[in-house]
């Protein structure tokens, strides 16, 4: 690509907002042909960064300095009308939200058409045409009839297809693309980005992707440019970069995934073989008012997770997975089924019994913001199950309040903050200290990362795993992030549609799953290694079907490719296989398909 | 200990906190207000320069010419004058309105303040029942203070009052159930987003029990939007009591009170006595509207949040 003329390059670009400089001289091109990442932690000004680049600030940030060449002429010092023919017809952008994006009362179609019709010459039945070809561009199937739809009428991953298609009616030359699929599922995130790049390669254009997602950087861009500290510190081809990183941020954004791709799987030495939590036919059925029907969120689930082990439980929304985890510590009541702890049935305990075995079992929440209260030190809140638990005076309290500070890797100061102004990573470490207040011997990792900076990411887990050797916890880890389960789990289940698919080491689900959901999650997940781009997927027609009304049979023989008619017909049992894992899969029991090599 | 410094140190990185705020003149402006208004409640009566219920020699005199006050307030000052002046003239039946105007907020902000205190109370409690339990008796509940809301205020505190008696007590019930209503209202649907909040829930998990979960953990980060109110139930409480004297079911005279002034007076403005109700009528206005800036004012403060 080197040779080329960029299609926009910014040139000293800096924006700021009032007393806080976000963007200090930034410098960045864009070829054609070209699609190029921009990474950053959160807050380092990477969505400023896109939107500057369009010649937009959002108030009260200024841009300040630099100049942004399109053309050769210089967008920040254009009229602002030439400057609007600009955006939407040479230059457009996608939004995060693609639902807040979309505006609700007008037809899906009609908004297509109306960005077509703005920068270019046709009558209204030539845009409407244009619209549906589009969309159908995009991947929309049956697009004349989601053409007429308006955006609450979509999923996620329809609406953000549709803004693409929006973007890309009046054929761009560069596309910006801000966190285009942060909010949706791995299936779907690889059905749009496929999407993506495609369009974009036909048309010959060039797109900017705004993420903080290796796996999206490794797998479609061809250059990345790292954004720290307001300024552009690394601007390198993706191999080169995911190879040999050079600046300290960029190697400790690298410094997880390049050990998950190494040899440094969870040490087994942890594990024993006691049972700690052992889990059967657990269902929760979720009554939906005004009506008889449920939501079936979780259908028969058994699991069980020893002493010193993690079980990672994967799946997409909506699947169940993060039901299991409340279920279990009966923070919701089961429809049915029985989870044991140490051999005592959690689901039959009341009051003080309860109270008593909730001492040993703890959780971590996803939301690290939500999971403090605001108005408490936190020294109360680390401190809060030694006032509940035990009898120690406010100094002991205190004393084992900074110690479990220590032990999370945050320092004592931190004592007599409250939560405003503390960063999730921090906030996530504190709630991980208070959960260890009462050493339980089972914690419920609820999704504790998915809000976390890539560099607070690596953190945690290290964490996580440092805990599990010095305390001999076991772990219920509940992710979509399957570079981090890959990092710190034993053994994993799959879920679908509150079902567990598949059930096995780490190694085994991994490297050769079994089950056909179990194959296309892990053939969607986009790896974060440049390395094994572009290897074959199974892409699972269509999206989860609605909980509320499941199939009687198979619940995927919908969108699996290897489904026949007895598939849907009874419902499937999770059988064991040779191996030792279980599979809930009448033709992989049958020796029908066999597990799918997916990494080297 | 594993972990180097420089792990603790990007964990423990904080966002900048807040600079510090820019001072709000409105609201230094409603504190100033309610400053004064509790002041005079709390000494007014005894400050006043004539008895407030005992009648003068003097029968509807007007105040003095505005240009005569700077020579008459030093003279006063000065023990110059046989007795103090009449600075907002006197009324029919020859009580001082400036004494009145200045003792009756012992009155007025002492019903407005009980009732709001009690309907605060009890509506808060409640609120948090109604918002913590979503039951048939909690339904219930809400369904009694829709109908007790869909009633127009003032006719009701007057059927209230007019039913129960004229003493002070009556009309300060009579408030309570107008303005109850709202704080449960309030309270319940903070309520229903706190108690779904991961502290909770982690709390729940911790072994805490429902009791505590919601006393130590809902109530506390519940009660902003009910206290914000207040301050604005305050204003509207002492307009109410007022507008009962008016009407002729508030408190008895020659109890000094503004409602009731601007009602014996009012017969005379069209004689072109003024006096006996403008004064007490702006000593209303600066209230509530002290009272509605300051709840402005902490409104903002806390969304700013």
């Amino acid at each position: 690509m080197t040779g080329t003329e960029p299609v926009l390059e910014a040139r000293g670009l800096s924006v700021s907002y009032p007393g806080a400089p976000v963007l200090r001289g930034l410098n960045l091109a864009v070829r054609r042909r070209e699609i190029v990442g921009l990474m950053g932690d959160a807050a380092s000004g990477k969505s400023t960064a896109a939107l500057a680049l369009m010649g937009l600030a959002r108030a009260p940030g200024t841009i300040d300095a630099g100049e942004v060449l399109f053309d050769g002429r210089n967008l920040l010092a254009l009229p602002e009308a030439e400057l609007r023919a600009i955006r939407g017809r040479d230059l457009a952008i996608v939004v995060q939200n693609p639902r807040a994006a979309l505006n609700p009362m007008t037809r899906v179609g009609r908004q297509i058409a109306a960005v077509w019709r703005a920068h270019r010459e046709g009558t209204g039945g030539e845009a409407a045409a244009r619209a549906v070809e589009m969309l159908r561009r995009v991947g929309i199937n049956d697009p004349e009839r989601r053409a007429s739809a308006f955006a609450h009428e979509l999923s996620g991953g329809m609406a953000q297809r549709a803004l693409i298609a929006m973007a890309l009616a009046a054929e761009p030359r560069l596309l910006i693309a801000d966190e285009p699929t942060s909010g949706l599922d791995v299936t779907i995130q690889a059905q749009v980005l496929d999407d993506l790049a495609r369009s974009v390669a036909e048309a010959g254009t060039a797109a900017l992707i705004v993420t903080q997602d290796l796996g999206v950087v490794a797998n479609y861009c061809d250059r990345v440019a790292v954004l720290h500290d307001g300024v552009i510190v690394e601007d390198r081809p993706v191999a080169d970069f995911f190879r040999a990183p050079e600046h300290p941020y960029s190697r400790e954004v690298l410094r997880l995934q390049r050990a998950a791709t190494g040899a440094r799987l969870a040490p087994a030495d942890t594990v024993t073989e006691e049972t700690l939590v052992e889990v059967r036919g657990l269902s929760k059925a979720f009554p939906i008012r005004g009506s008889d029907k449920v939501v079936q969120a979780v259908d028969g689930a058994d699991l069980i997770v020893r002493r010193g082990e993690t079980l990672g439980l994967v799946g997409e929304s909506g699947s169940g997975k993060t039901t299991v985890g409340r279920t279990l510590l009966r923070l919701e009541a089961p429809t049915a089924g029985e989870v044991r702890f140490r051999g005592e049935d959690v689901t039959a305990a009341r009051g003080g019994a309860l109270r008593a075995l909730r001492r040993s079992m703890q959780i971590v929440f996803q939301d690290p913001y939500d999971s403090v209260n605001p108005r408490w030190t936190v020294e109360r809140i680390v401190a809060e199950p030694l006032a509940l638990h035990t009898r120690l005076s406010a100094a002991a309290r205190r004393a084992r309040a900074a110690e479990l500070l220590e032990m999370v890797g945050l320092s004592p100061d931190l004592l007599g903050r409250r939560p405003r102004g503390l960063g999730s990573g921090a906030l996530q470490r504190i709630a991980i200290a208070r959960a260890l207040a009462a050493e339980p011997e089972f914690l419920v990792l609820d999704e504790p990362t998915s809000v976390l900076a890539p560099t607070a990411v690596n953190g945690l887990i290290e964490l996580l795993r440092r805990l599990q050797a010095e305390l001999g916890l076991a772990y219920l880890f509940i992710s979509h992030d399957l570079t981090t389960v890959k990092f710190l789990c034993h053994r994993v289940a799959v879920m679908y549609l509150g079902e567990i698919v598949e059930l096995g080491s780490v190694r085994q689900v991994f490297e050769r799953p079994a089950h056909p959901y179990a194959q296309s999650l892990l053939a969607a997940h986009l790896e974060p290694d440049p390395v094994q781009r572009g290897r074959p997927r199974t892409p699972l027609e269509g999206e989860i079907p609605s909980p509320v009304d499941l199939p009687t049979g198979c619940r995927l023989a919908s969108r699996c490719p290897h489904a026949e008619p007895a598939c849907a017909a009874a419902r499937q049992a999770l059988t064991p296989m040779p191996d030792g894992r279980l599979v809930r899969c009448r033709r992989v029991a049958e020796g029908e398909i066999s597990a799918e090599e997916v990494a080297a | 200990m594993s972990l180097g410094g420089a792990e603790a140190a990007v964990a423990a990185r904080s966002t900048p906190s807040r600079t510090r705020r820019r001072p709000d003149p409105l609201f230094a402006l409603g504190v100033a207000i309610v400053a004064v208004a509790v002041l005079l409640a709390l000494i007014g009566p005894e400050i006043a320069p004539y008895d407030p219920t005992q009648a003068t020699l003097f029968y509807n005199e007007p105040p003095p010419p505005l240009a005569e006050w700077p020579g008459l307030l030093r003279a006063t000052l000065a023990g110059e004058l046989p007795q103090p002046p009449h600075w907002f003239g006197t009324d029919a039946s020859g009580f001082d309105v400036f004494s009145r105007v200045i003792a009756a907020p012992r009155i007025d902000l002492a019903i407005a303040l009980a009732a709001n205190v009690l309907s605060l109370g009890v509506g808060v409690l409640l609120g948090l029942v109604a918002g913590y339990y979503t039951n048939w008796a909690t339904a219930l509940l809400m369904r009694a203070s829709d109908v007790m809301q869909s009633f127009p205020v003032f006719i009701s505190a007057m059927i209230l009052v007019a039913l129960a008696g004229r003493a002070t007590g009556n009309i300060v019930l009579a408030l309570c159930l107008l303005y109850t209503p709202i704080y449960i209202r309030l309270t319940r649907a903070e309520v229903l987003t706190q108690r779904k909040r991961g502290f909770v829930e982690a709390a729940r998990a911790m072994g805490s029990t429902e009791l505590r979960c919601a006393l130590v953990h809902v109530l506390p980060n519940s009660l902003a939007p009910a206290l914000i109110q207040s301050s604005v139930t305050i204003g509207f409480a002492i307009l109410l009591t007022a507008g009962l004297s008016f009407v002729g079911a508030g408190v008895r005279p020659p109890t000094p009170e503004w409602g009731l002034m601007i009602s014996t007076g009012a017969n005379q403005i069209i004689l072109g006595e003024w006096w006996p109700s403008v004064f007490p009528g702006i000593a209303i206005s600066l209230t509530v509207f002290g009272f509605a800036v300051l709840g402005n004012a902490l409104e903002r403060r806390y969304d700013g949040n």
